[in-house]
């Protein structure tokens, strides 16, 4: 009897057959090790940020300081040491509490980006006399590294040590925001005519291939057309959150139209005919029966696509976003700027902090992305139907 | 046939789907509280004239009609007919039992909410019940009404569409091959639910099963190619045919 694995041409089969399955699982392994790099660099550079160095010094609110030499509040040993930043806000911070006029506190206070990198062994410019006092006030412990709050509690700074992420954050809460408002309604409603009311001619088809393509367009374009729309046509205020959501709405639109189709396309047609048999007109079967059903699919379709929007920096750049914003804005109609435009900021910055800080702010951007796809999967997971 | 009794009347109705004629002129009557079947090989345009007493057609893209149908002397393509009203008098089950996925209870009561003809409540409830007991269905779901209509058996699911098509109190019922999905002793007792419905009302069946036409219904059409071969009393079709084309169908020799 003849050995079918002696057969030359079968076992010729079979080793290309292996080579091709080794292959796919080397594709995978090396895509594998670009994302770990990816995540062990940023999270090696990124954490340090989140501590930040400061000192223990003997601070004076004297009148002096209150009426503008707030250089005068520190001894002239420390003066050099501490954030200039922190210094120039004492006199509005005495104006506000008046009753802390002359007395003389000790407290942990922010010292400049260049001791913090000295502290945590980084390259730096510190002077070697400073390096030296820095050193002495190891030795007394009144230095250390405790955990950055700024980054969190303030918005951009020249001054790295005082740079934080909170404009950012709350000009993508309320572009994001926007986004959602325009985009989702019209996506959907869109979605709904073209897949159960609009009759099937050329005008119908020409709209839906130029859905398909709008949704594949390089989304600096969309900025030039919000630029173009918005500020120029209709006066919206440059890089304010407004003008950043609705171009991000043109944007998240195409992607929100074609999965809720899909999603809606997905819900079978015994459902549209059992409404419509028992005498549903065709709005109520959509509103009763298939959007329901549909939803699910929608919602994950437009969480993908706003998660798109949020990672978004391009079009943002032309309609003014990319911007020096150190205050949070506290109006749609106010300069904003978005996480991925303030990363994208702090990495034209030469200080060696600041990278630091774009580091963590990225850890920040993907960590809120990877959530929101988190929900994207569980409400795919536990709500959509199975047919 | 008895003028009086006539409960629905097509007369040459024509039908198109875009360019492809489905339907040649089909001329037929129905007669009030009797079951008729309507017979014939696949694409004969069974379904398609079944489809067009209750208006279904109007969603389909492209499909267009000349002729009359009338529902108790009544045009339904009238101008001023209202289709919600006309589905709400003519039920449709189908092929495949389609209960929304929603509650048992919710499935029956939806129909009667929207047009107005239960409110929410008792009312309600005694319409759900005896909607359900008509259907036969009442004893098996009656301590389960606010599960989801998806969990029962097909069998169960198509008798809960049919007590969703009776909920509304139709004149007609429009059956679209409501067993080819079902095993046989569901579709016994579906047959036997539609005698028992045909003491109410008038039912047009579509069936591809030949012994089923004869089993449950009164008057039988046979289709073939968008054309209307013969039509009569179910016996006498089967028994003593008067078209070769049927003869062969119904012994078997093609379709």
């Amino acid at each position: 009897m003849n050995d079918i694995l002696s057969n030359p041409a079968i076992r010729k089969r079979y080793a290309t057959e292996k080579r091709f399955r080794a292959m796919c699982f080397g594709a995978v392994v090396f895509a594998l090790l670009f994302l770990v790099f990816f995540f062990a660099d940023l999270i090696s550079k990124g954490w340090p940020a989140l501590q930040q160095a400061e000192m223990q010094a003997e601070v004076s609110y004297s009148e002096a300081v209150r009426d503008g030499k707030y250089r005068l509040a520190v001894d002239k040993r420390l003066r050099k040491i501490v954030s200039r930043g922190w210094l120039r806000a004492l006199p509005l911070y005495l104006e506000d509490h008046p009753e802390l006029v002359g007395t003389t506190t000790t407290k942990w206070v922010v010292v400049i980006a260049e001791v913090d990198q000295y502290l945590k062994g980084h390259p730096n410019k510190l002077k070697p006399k400073y390096k030296k006092l820095v050193d002495e006030l190891q030795a007394d412990g009144k230095v250390q590294l405790a955990f950055n709050t700024y980054f969190f509690t303030r918005g951009d700074s020249k001054m790295p040590e005082l740079a934080g992420i909170k404009s950012a954050v709350v000009g993508t809460i309320y572009v994001l925001l926007l986004t959602m408002l325009f985009s989702l309604p019209v996506g959907i409603m869109t979605a709904i005519y073209l897949e159960e009311f609009a009759p099937d001619n050329h005008f119908i088809r020409f709209i839906e291939v130029n859905i398909n393509n709008l949704a594949a367009i390089p989304s600096i374009l969309f900025g030039l057309l919000g630029l173009a729309i918005f500020i120029n046509f209709f006066g919206v205020p440059r890089s304010s959150a407004l003008v950043g959501g609705l171009t991000l709405s043109l944007m998240t639109l195409p992607v929100i139209i074609i999965s809720a189709r899909v999603a809606l396309e997905a819900v079978p047609d015994s459902i549209r005919e059992a409404a419509l048999g028992v005498g549903a007109s065709p709005w109520q079967a959509v509103w009763h029966h298939i959007l329901p059903l549909a939803m699910p699919g929608i919602l994950t379709g437009s969480i993908i696509g706003l998660a798109r929007a949020m990672g978004e920096t391009a079009p943002l750049i032309i309609v003014g976003m990319v911007a020096f914003i150190p205050d949070a804005p506290s109006s749609i109609l106010e300069a904003a700027t978005v996480l991925p435009a303030q990363i994208y900021t702090w990495t034209g910055e030469p200080l060696r902090a600041f990278a630091e800080r774009t580091s963590a702010a990225i850890l920040v951007l993907l960590a809120v992305l990877l959530s929101l796809n988190a929900v994207a999967i569980w409400l795919r997971q536990h709500f959509e139907h199975k047919w | 046939m008895q003028e009086a009794a006539k409960k629905i009347s097509i007369s040459a109705l024509k039908l198109w789907y875009g360019e492809s004629r489905a339907l040649h002129g089909i001329s037929l009557d129905i007669e009030a509280k009797r079951v008729t079947a309507l017979i014939g090989p696949s694409g004969c345009g069974k379904s398609t004239l079944l489809r067009c007493i209750n208006r279904m057609n109007d969603h389909i893209p492209g499909c267009r009609i000349e002729g009359k149908v009338t529902l108790e002397g009544q045009d339904i393509y009238a101008e001023d007919v209202d289709v919600v009203q006309l589905r709400s008098q003519v039920g449709m089950v189908f092929q495949k039992p389609n209960p929304f996925p929603k509650s048992i209870y919710e499935n029956i009561a939806y129909a009667p909410r929207i047009h107005g003809i239960a409110k929410d409540g008792p009312e309600m409830d005694a319409l759900v019940e005896s909607s359900f007991k008509k259907a036969s269905l009442w004893d098996e779901v009656k301590d389960k009404l606010q599960q989801p209509g998806t969990a029962l058996s097909g069998g169960q699911q198509q008798r809960l569409c049919i007590a969703r098509t009776i909920a509304v109190r139709p004149e007609v019922i429009l059956m679209d091959e409501p067993c080819s999905a079902l095993d046989p002793i569901a579709t016994a007792k579906i047959e036997e639910l539609i005698d028992e419905l045909k003491n109410e009302f008038t039912i047009i069946i579509v069936t591809h099963n030949m012994q089923q036409a004869a089993r449950v219904s009164d008057f039988t059409a046979f289709f073939y190619l968008g054309d209307l071969i013969e039509f009569g009393n179910t016996n006498t079709l089967f028994t003593s045919p008067a078209n070769k084309q049927t003869e062969d169908y119904i012994t078997g020799r093609f379709g």
